[in-house]
């Protein structure tokens, strides 16, 4: 090629071209600069298709307009006008739903997998350095988030729009993002930084809290530490004469507005006892909390009922190590994971607990069959359809823009060839902030 | 030649001066011989007992062979039981021992313990049962077997006068060996120096089986591909042997090098030493029958703790099967929480031999406390008795000898102020080889010691 | 077809899980057994005796008692009713057991980290025990605050909690707080201590903090109180770790020392004297046998094995004797597990104390109201008296024989566990398809 091009160009005509290019180059990149306000969606109507506002009753023949990302109407075909530059998607023998919200994922984060891999060798390697706390209440997750296509297409094809990526490294594990899974540029998908302070019962190794009741101690001591920071450093600022300076502690700092200004912490509970002494710790310091993981919720559902506490239940099946349905052999384990802990969602419905679902440790693909499965266990379709819409809007106190098909709201909805939990069902269209994704359907 | 000339001149006078000298020296050496043989002399310790006739009079009888005698004595000549019965004669000159309110048994034979081999678990530098490396049929437990063991005494002081000394560890471990539980050296204790050989075969895994901290890389190895490892360890002996034999009849070949594992191994193969598999699931029991049918070795189990589920096949297999210890949980939750007790029931309700083992070496004075758990759920008293007697005997070949009190058998024999399985019975006298052995050891050692502190206020 | 029969054992076994914690299905804590002979331990036995339970509680023991109608009857026919056993040092029913990276770890709270769903619950139960007192581990010199268990298999873990019980605090000394049997890894320090000496001058240093700490509050709340407080005012930062050792110093606390060879029973004596706190018992007490004078006189008791013993250096002077010789000397000794294998054999463990001794009668209060009086519990359980909760276990033999085998396992009226019962649920099991077990 760069023989061909010296051949061709005379040697007085380089300084042309290369100015040429220079100019090419500012142009374009000025149009990039101006793409979120220079590119122009389109309005659309989707028609005649079935409805599911959430909000509302079902409409079965009904048009939804949509314009500049946000739903500008809803309603039964012939009482809504569809604008005359609106585009028009037939949408006859179509289910439209809100877009799901999955509350709680690890997604785009690159998690270690070396406890899988390690060889003794390297195991005892790690075991001899010395071990240092990893606490991260300080970080920010959409930080470190790489989005990748692929993954927003799958959770496309699963329904889901809307995500909270939380971080998943140690006892305080830094604070979560609510994305709209609308492209893979994480300046268009952030939709609320940060949502919540994420705290797990997990432990760490080799160095202090390494046990559950050193987590729980650990954890307490930071929250009076946090009340006792903030007591001094209020005292500080009103009248710091003769007062001991506080000494600027960047961990209770990050902990601040979550202990003292009531900002939401999530409590991950990952068996019944964890969610019993989450309970615990938020009555003691009156936190502004929400629950996630609460994979044996039915267990305690009386305790939960009281407490009145958001819930986000995942559809991981997999019974925890210390429940006593795993420490009876194999065949006992998946039993329950196969007939108990389905019906997890459902028994908390029948105790008229309110909860969102979310698909926190399953991929998309075992999200939809467990999501499947727990509505055979018992959960009305329509309650696991607000579960993972309105409730789920509500706790991430984005139910004013999300959550629903009602005028005003964010333009996130997903287009189905079927009830939407159904086996055969497919997701043939899916918008997000006003953007359509056509997808094929999927042979099943 | 001036020195042997001088020697003959010497002495050959002075001996031989007359005939009346020659007939007293005669007489003297006559008498002295007469004498050597009415008062042998004594030559170790040991013996000197044994030669002493003991009768243990007033017992109440329990031969384990026979039916039980509520009051009767029993003889003891040359350390063999001489004569057992309600009504014996006993020969003036007899040590008699008031046995009246006490029972006699004989003495227990524990199936696989670390007696000697085991000082402190804890502390690595007293423990020897457990060679380094899978493939050790060569070491011995025998030679490493610390006769001043404080456990021997401690087992011995509860009716315990026999003991397997088994290595274990890796997939052949060694050859344990037989003892009896007296003795100044190792050497002096042994019955049987190489008892069988020990082969361990894969645990019953509870739980997922995980190296704490890191999953997966241990290749959780079955017993299918152990059984087929073994077959080619024993092929390989064979061939070794075969080889062998050949360069020996015929000088051209040459030998193979020396194999040691093949070498330690032939008496396997031969069918002459057998093996105590260590076997656990019914699965493994099953191929482990199988591998043993196949190749022609003699064989005993041990541990079987899933046994009951194949009793019939076990049972027609003939192999006898040693209970590992009871003081452990049931490695299958689903088998039931009694499965571990229940098992010994079984396999005896379908004709399999049995014994009871302490598998250990601190609490080796446990063994009758296992045979009377399984008794708890449903071993009749009587069969739980054999196995720690007569039933060990038969399994290693020495019931000829030990297992029961008959006449003819050794004179190893307890007297217990109760039933021997029981809980608070105190054993108030042991014999071992018609000696009767002191039943100090450490526990009592120590107590005397701080008792004193009372006595030197 | 095995499969079959195990999976509808499963189903079963799912079944009675589910059933024990529906409370309904249950005598409801009211039962009438009848012709046991009864082992109250604190008074004679009753041969040929009836024990009726009403609420949970003892009402009466005599002979020929009635019910009033629906309560369950149980025939005992002779078999061996005995308090439910208490053991005093076991791990079961935690989610965890040590918190070992730091050597003092006192804010750490056991009551915490019940977890119900133990299976060990359930061997424990099959074991005639109803009472556990569950402990953090021995690898800290001093460890966090344990809790008193009623084994309720089946109930959530808030009601298994015997808040009457008196509130410990676990030590320990010796080779596991000095990780002296551990291989220690390169890059990794030895941890303080590595000594004896240094464990028991690690705990003076706490606790001088702990009393500076008390200071500090009693100064505040002082300045608080007068007239005209400080500007700058400000509490002290609560700290729980001296909140607890502070609560030991106040009395609230009962210190539960791991202890093996005499001189360390000796000086944490001498601390508990220097800093004015309780001690509830010493744990294992290998050596206790040579300091009965010193314990005798301190009123400290033991809680034991009978037996297990040369595992480490420190129990190489170990002697099966040290139980009963003890129990002689007047010292108040219990028997313990401290494992969830041998927590189902405890009363064989007890039994073994009549070859070292003790009678039966005595062996028996080992396990029974000798922990109750440990554990502060006296008054509820420990024996078979009217009045007190109705813990139970129902033997086929005399408990302290080796013959016996535990039947039926009882709490606060409530049965827990019932061999009979299972026996059924597995025949029915195995009828269905035919087979042995």
């Amino acid at each position: 090629m760069n023989k061909h091009f010296k051949k061709r160009q005379p040697a007085s005509v380089r300084p042309l071209t290369t100015a040429f290019l220079i100019l090419v180059l500012v142009a374009s990149s000025l149009s990039l600069a101006q793409a979120g306000r220079a590119e122009v969606k389109p309005a659309y109507a989707l028609v005649n298709c079935r409805i599911f506002p959430v909000a509302q009753p079902v409409i079965e023949k009904g048009t939804i307009v949509i314009r500049d990302g946000l739903i500008e109407a809803v309603g039964p075909a012939g009482k809504i006008q569809i604008p005359e530059d609106a585009e028009l998607i037939e949408a006859s023998g179509l289910n439209a739903y809100p877009g799901l919200i999955s509350a709680h994922t690890n997604l785009f984060l690159e998690t270690k997998e070396q406890s899988q891999t390690a060889t003794p060798e390297e195991y005892l390697e790690a075991l001899s350095q010395p071990a240092e706390p990893k606490e991260f209440p300080w970080l920010q997750i959409v930080e470190k988030i790489k989005p990748k296509k692929q993954t927003v297409e799958a959770y496309h094809r699963a329904g889901i729009t809307t995500v909270v990526v939380a971080p998943h490294e140690g006892i305080f594990q830094g604070q979560s993002v609510v994305l709209n899974l609308n492209s893979d540029q994480v300046s268009e998908m952030v939709l609320a930084q940060p949502w919540a302070l994420h705290i797990n019962f997990t432990t760490e190794r080799g160095v202090y809290p390494s046990s559950p009741m050193g987590t729980l101690a650990f954890l307490r001591q930071k929250f009076y530490d946090t009340q006792h920071y903030s007591q001094h450093l209020q005292k500080y600022r009103q009248s710091p004469q003769f007062l001991k300076r506080p000494e600027y502690d960047p961990f209770l700092e990050a902990l601040l507005p979550f202990v003292i200004d009531k900002k939401p912490i999530v409590f991950q509970c990952n068996n019944l006892e964890e969610i019993k002494r989450a309970l615990k710790l938020i009555k003691e310091f009156r936190l502004n909390a929400v629950l996630t993981g609460c994979n044996e919720a039915w267990r305690v559902s009386q305790q939960l009922k009281s407490a009145s506490i958001p819930l986000l239940v995942t559809l991981d099946f997999r019974p925890p190590a210390s429940s006593v349905y795993a420490q009876q052999g194999q065949a006992i384990r998946e039993k329950a994971e196969k007939e108990i802990y389905p019906a997890n969602a459902s028994n908390l419905a029948k105790e008229k607990i309110n909860f969102s679902l979310t698909s926190f440790g399953l991929n998309d693909t075992n999200f939809v069959k467990n999501l499947r499965a727990a509505i055979k266990a018992g959960l009305p379709a329509d309650q696991a359809l607000r579960a993972l819409t309105i409730e789920p809007a509500r706790t991430l106190g984005l139910d004013k823009q999300l959550g629903s098909l009602e005028p005003g709201k964010i333009a996130n909805l997903i287009l189905t060839k079927g009830e939407l939990f159904d086996e055969k069902t497919s997701i043939v269209k899916v918008m997000v902030d006003g953007t359509l994704f056509t997808y094929e359907e999927k042979g099943q | 030649m001036k020195i042997k000339n001088m020697k003959v001149n010497r002495i050959k006078p002075g001996l031989l001066k007359n005939k009346n000298q020659l007939v007293f020296l005669a007489a003297l050496l006559g008498l002295t011989l007469l004498g050597i043989y009415s008062f042998p002399l004594p030559a170790a310790a040991q013996t000197e007992d044994r030669t002493e006739v003991v009768a243990i009079v007033g017992a109440r009888i329990v031969p384990v062979t026979g039916p039980v005698i509520e009051s009767g004595s029993i003889l003891i000549k040359n350390g063999r039981i001489a004569d057992l019965g309600a009504n014996i004669s006993i020969p003036s000159g007899a040590k008699v021992i008031e046995a009246r309110g006490l029972v006699a048994y004989p003495g227990m034979i524990d199936s696989y313990s670390w007696l000697g081999l085991e000082e402190i678990s804890g502390v690595r530098a007293t423990v020897d049962n457990r060679e380094t490396g899978r493939i050790n049929p060569q070491v011995k437990a025998i030679e490493a077997l610390r006769y001043d063991s404080m456990h021997i005494p401690i087992a011995r002081a509860n009716g315990i006068v026999a003991a397997v000394v088994a290595p274990s560890g890796g997939l052949i471990s060694g050859q344990s060996t037989l003892v009896k539980l007296d003795g100044w050296t190792n050497r002096e204790m042994v019955i049987k120096e190489s008892l069988a050989m020990i082969i361990e075969l894969p645990a019953l895994r509870r739980g997922r089986g995980e190296f704490a901290g890191f999953r997966g890389q241990q290749p959780q190895v079955t017993t299918e591909k152990t059984l087929d490892e073994l077959r080619q360890i024993f092929e390989k002996a064979r061939m070794y042997e075969k080889r062998r034999e050949a360069a020996r009849k015929n000088i051209l070949l040459p030998p193979p090098d020396f194999d040691e594992a093949s070498h330690f191994l032939l008496p396997v193969v031969k069918g002459e030493l057998p093996v105590i598999f260590s076997v656990h699931a019914d699965k493994d029991i099953h191929q482990t029958i199988k591998f043993v049918q196949e190749e022609k070795i003699k064989a005993i189990f041990y541990g079987v703790e899933q046994g009951f589920k194949v009793a019939k096949e076990i049972k027609e297999a003939g192999i006898p099967c040693i209970i590992g210890s009871l003081y452990s949980l049931p490695p299958v939750w689903e088998d039931g929480y009694d499965a571990l007790f229940l098992n010994p029931v079984i396999l005896n309700q379908a004709g399999v031999k049995i014994s009871f083992s302490s598998s250990s070496a601190s609490t080796a004075k446990d063994l009758p406390y296992h045979a009377a758990k399984a008794a708890a759920f449903g071993l009749k008293p009587e069969e739980a008795l054999k196995a720690v007697t007569i039933y060990p005997a038969e399994i290693f070949g020495v019931d000829k000898l030990m297992g029961s009190l008959e006449p003819g058998k050794t004179a190893s024999i307890v007297l217990a102020d109760g039933d021997l399985l029981e809980l608070g019975t105190k054993i108030q006298k042991v014999f071992i080889d018609g000696k009767e052995v002191s039943l100090e050891n450490r526990y009592t050692e120590l107590l005397k010691k701080f008792e004193q502190r009372e006595a030197d206020k | 077809m095995r499969e079959k029969i195990k999976k509808t054992g499963l189903l079963l076994s799912l079944l009675v899980f589910f059933l024990s914690s529906a409370s309904w299905l249950l005598a409801g804590g009211d039962l009438l057994i009848k012709n046991a002979t009864i082992l109250t331990v604190t008074g004679n036995t009753i041969p040929n005796g009836d024990v009726l339970v009403i609420n949970g509680v003892i009402k009466q023991i005599g002979q020929n008692l009635t019910a009033p109608a629906g309560v369950r009857i149980i025939e005992a026919n002779g078999r061996y009713l005995m308090p439910g056993i208490i053991d005093t040092h076991t791990h079961i029913a935690l989610s965890g057991t040590n918190e070992g990276t730091d050597a003092v770890t006192p804010e750490v709270t056991m009551a915490e980290v019940v977890n119900a769903d133990d299976t060990s619950i359930f061997t424990a139960l099959s074991g005639g025990v109803t009472m556990v007192h569950t402990m953090h581990g021995s690898a800290n010199v001093i460890g966090g605050t344990n809790v008193v268990l009623k084994l309720k298999w089946g109930k959530p873990s808030e009601e298994l909690i015997v808040k009457e019980a008196y509130p410990t605090l676990k030590f320990a000394l010796g080779e596991n707080v000095k990780q002296s049997n551990r291989t220690l890894l390169p890059g990794r320090p030895q941890r303080y201590p590595a000594t004896r000496m240094g464990a028991n001058a690690l705990i003076r240093s706490e606790l001088m903090r702990a009393k500076d700490y008390m200071a500090a509050w009693d100064r505040y709340e002082q300045q608080k109180k007068s007239k005209n407080p400080p500007a700058n005012l400000l509490p002290p930062r609560k700290d729980l770790r001296l909140e607890t050792l502070a609560d030991l110093l106040r009395g609230k606390l009962i210190a539960r020392c791991h202890a093996y060879v005499a001189p360390e029973m000796i000086e944490f004596l001498n601390l508990s004297r220097e800093f004015g706190f309780k001690i509830g018992a010493f744990e294992h007490a290998w050596e206790a046998y040579k300091i009965t004078n010193e314990l005798k006189a301190a009123g400290v008791g033991i809680s034991v094995f009978i037996d297990s013993w040369a595992y480490k250096m420190e129990a190489a002077e170990g002697i099966a004797y040290n139980a009963a010789y003890c129990t002689q000397k007047g010292i108040l000794v219990s028997i313990n597990s401290d494992s969830g294998e041998r927590i189902r054999r405890l009363f064989n463990e007890a039994g073994k104390a009549v070859k070292y001794g003790l009678t039966q009668d005595e062996a028996l209060k080992l396990i029974t109201i000798n922990a109750a009086k440990q554990l502060g519990v006296d008054r509820l359980v420990g024996s078979i008296e009217v009045g007190k909760q109705a813990d139970l276990a129902l033997f086929s033999q005399h408990p302290m024989s080796a013959y016996t085998r535990c039947e039926m396992t009882i709490i606060e009226g409530d049965v827990y566990f019932d061999r009979e019962a299972l026996l059924k649920e597995r025949a029915a099991a195995s009828t269905k398809k035919g087979g042995l077990l």
